[in-house]
């Protein structure tokens, strides 16, 4: 009966739904895309457990990663260890963002460059794809993320150009990182010739010797070396805390407008649709429909409204999201499709669509009350 | 179901002044009778008929349904004798525009609750006792005036009433189809001993009825037949 009396009034019915449909997108879209962000920040947050990162001051840093320049001679690897007893080891990294363009928003690539032989500093137990093998030392070789292999169609023994330097891979990342399989990884020397980094890098990762606090030794480093910062795990997230807020507190309250603004359309919608069909409800009245008859047959107007609504901005949305993840990563489309549910997670889909069907009913109950407060002999009489 | 009013009494306000569209009527309707009530367009008939059918609340006086003061029911309460123990046929026939003939019947034994089954063997039973067997799945807009009424008068015997209660129930009909409705609301009230009010300006009902009341200005005085 709701179904009918939606598809009565086809015309104001599909109007309502296209607007829940596209206020819906938009929450899927800048959800997705907020919670991507988000996700890659709070991944970023995993590599360095329990060690100290080292950048020179003043450095912007996401999590323990430099997203501004500043550098830091090689050689205070070396000071570390000799001057500073509570060090257990020093690696020394060279983080590239590979932009292209003035107006993207996220690198495409990054290049990493570490070290000969530790590599585990940054992938950890990420293995590579059969076939594959670690660079060589000094050689121009490198390990590409499985991302940018999908993207260039890239596999071992294929050659990239950086910069003016041709590579040559020799393995892929067998990994869904979204950092790691977006990065090239390569020695630290090949790195620094590459990208005119002589004896300079922007990362130090520090190792504390056993029982040492890294807090401690943070303290101790900024006391001895002039001009860098020591970050701990806990201050590193720190610094990310607040643009992650920043990041959830605009998508939340445009995500709340979203949703008022849906809620105004419905219950407007709801409100004509009940003014038109006042004979009907008095009608019912009169054969006497119990009241809760009337109500939920207004709020389930809306919440079939708010489903249909729900169902087509989710899908919408999340091609939008797609499509807004490949602007923003250069990555092409199609490499998404099958990862649609890591961009618009499923349990993102599910609450949107909960909140877009208990919005819709909460925006019928003005209306339903409305269509049950009819009095019956004045309805009839004026509708004669 | 007898049906006794005292002193009924319905002011409307419109703006400063008042229209006392039913005043201080009195009357009395015995069981299985067959009642119109005449009088000229703005009388009161159809205020009268709601009053009776608890659709609206009076001013003054009170409406006593098998000797129940309906004025001291709640809400809830009148819609339950509405649902059960009423019928109501309207002259625009107010059937659901949405809903089939079949379903427009359906209904209020669907809101009474009755089995699914139950209530697609009376509606069909009903249907085919208004002469609307080969109609039964068409809406309302694909029914004739006469068609529409019928299914009307089939919805309000759906829960099997003690009361029907008809307001200008031939008015939008020519004169063969209302020929055929009255025979319908008279049968209805003499085959299976229900009361039936009827307001009316049909000539043909005022004919058929065991009482006649004349409606003038809101007073209501008994015709001597």
């Amino acid at each position: 009966m709701c179904f009918r009396n939606l598809h009565r009034r086809r015309l104001r019915t599909f109007l309502c739904v296209l607007g829940i449909t596209l206020a819906t997108s938009l929450i899927i879209t800048i959800g997705a895309t907020t919670s991507r962000y988000v996700s890659i920040i709070k991944e970023m947050h995993t590599y360095f457990s329990g060690k100290v990162v080292i950048v020179s001051k003043g450095t912007i840093v996401i999590e323990a990663f430099p997203i501004s320049t500043g550098n830091l001679f090689q050689t205070m690897v070396d000071k570390l260890k000799q001057n500073i007893s509570e060090v257990k080891d020093a690696i020394p990294m060279l983080f590239i963002f590979n932009f292209e363009g003035t107006i993207e928003i996220s690198p495409k690539n990054f290049t990493v460059g570490i070290p000969y032989g530790n590599w585990s500093v940054l992938v950890g137990p990420t293995p590579l794809k059969s076939g594959g093998s670690w660079p060589s030392e000094n050689a121009y070789e490198a390990v590409i993320g499985s991302s940018l292999s999908d993207q260039f169609n890239l596999s071992v023994g294929d050659s990239i150009k950086l910069k003016t330097y041709d590579l040559v891979v020799t393995g892929v990342l067998d990994t869904s990182s979204a950092l790691l399989s977006r990065s090239i990884l390569v020695s630290l020397d090949i790195a620094q010739k590459i990208y005119n980094y002589y004896n300079l890098v922007n990362l130090i990762v520090v190792e504390p010797k056993e029982g040492v606090n890294p807090k401690e030794l943070a303290g101790i480093i900024e006391t001895r070396i002039e001009n860098v910062e020591a970050l701990t795990e806990d201050e590193t997230t720190n610094l990310a805390q607040p643009l992650i807020s920043n990041i959830e507190t605009w998508a939340l309250g445009i995500t709340t407008v979203l949703f008022i603004l849906s809620m105004i359309f419905v219950t407007a919608v709801s409100i004509m649709n009940v003014s038109e069909r006042r004979r009907d409800f008095a009608t019912l009245d009169a054969i006497g429909a119990p009241k809760t008859f009337i109500y939920k047959m207004v709020i389930m107007e809306t919440g079939l409204m708010g489903l249909m609504g729900g169902l087509s901005g989710i899908l919408l949305g999340s091609i939008l999201a797609i499509i807004v993840a490949s602007i923003y990563t250069s990555i092409p489309i199609s490499l998404f499709l099958p990862g649609i549910f890591d961009i618009t997670p499923p349990t993102l889909m599910l609450e949107v669509l909960v909140s877009t069907v208990s919005v819709s009913c909460v925006a019928g109950i003005i209306p339903s009350i409305a269509a049950a407060k009819m009095k019956i002999a004045e309805v009839l009489k004026v509708e004669y | 179901m007898k049906i006794k009013t005292v002193d009924l009494t319905r002011i409307f306000r419109v703006g400063s002044s008042e229209i006392i569209a039913v005043n201080k009527v009195s009357l009395d309707i015995e069981e299985a009778s067959f009642v119109a009530i005449v009088g000229p367009s703005g009388s009161g008939k159809s205020t009268l008929l709601n009053l009776v059918g608890l659709n609206d609340y009076p001013n003054y006086g009170k409406v006593l349904i098998d000797n129940i003061n309906t004025t001291l029911l709640s809400g809830s309460q009148r819609r339950k004798i509405r649902l059960f123990k009423m019928g109501f046929i309207f002259q625009t026939f107010n059937l659901l525009p949405t809903l089939t003939a079949l379903e427009n019947v359906e209904l209020p034994m669907a809101l009474a609750c009755k089995p699914q089954k139950e209530q697609r063997e009376n509606a069909i039973k009903l249907l085919e006792g208004v002469g609307l067997s080969a109609k039964v799945h068409h809406r309302p807009k694909e029914l004739s005036m006469g068609e529409m009424q019928r299914v009307a008068i089939a919805r309000a015997l759906a829960n099997n009433p003690e009361l029907v209660i008809a307001d200008e129930p031939t008015g939008e009909l020519d004169s063969e189809t209302a020929k055929e409705i009255i025979a319908l609301l008279f049968d209805t009230s003499k085959s299976e001993k229900r009361t039936v009010i009827v307001a009316t300006h049909d000539e043909k009902i005022v004919d058929a009825a065991d009482v006649v009341y004349v409606m003038r200005d809101g007073k209501l005085n008994k015709k001597d037949m």
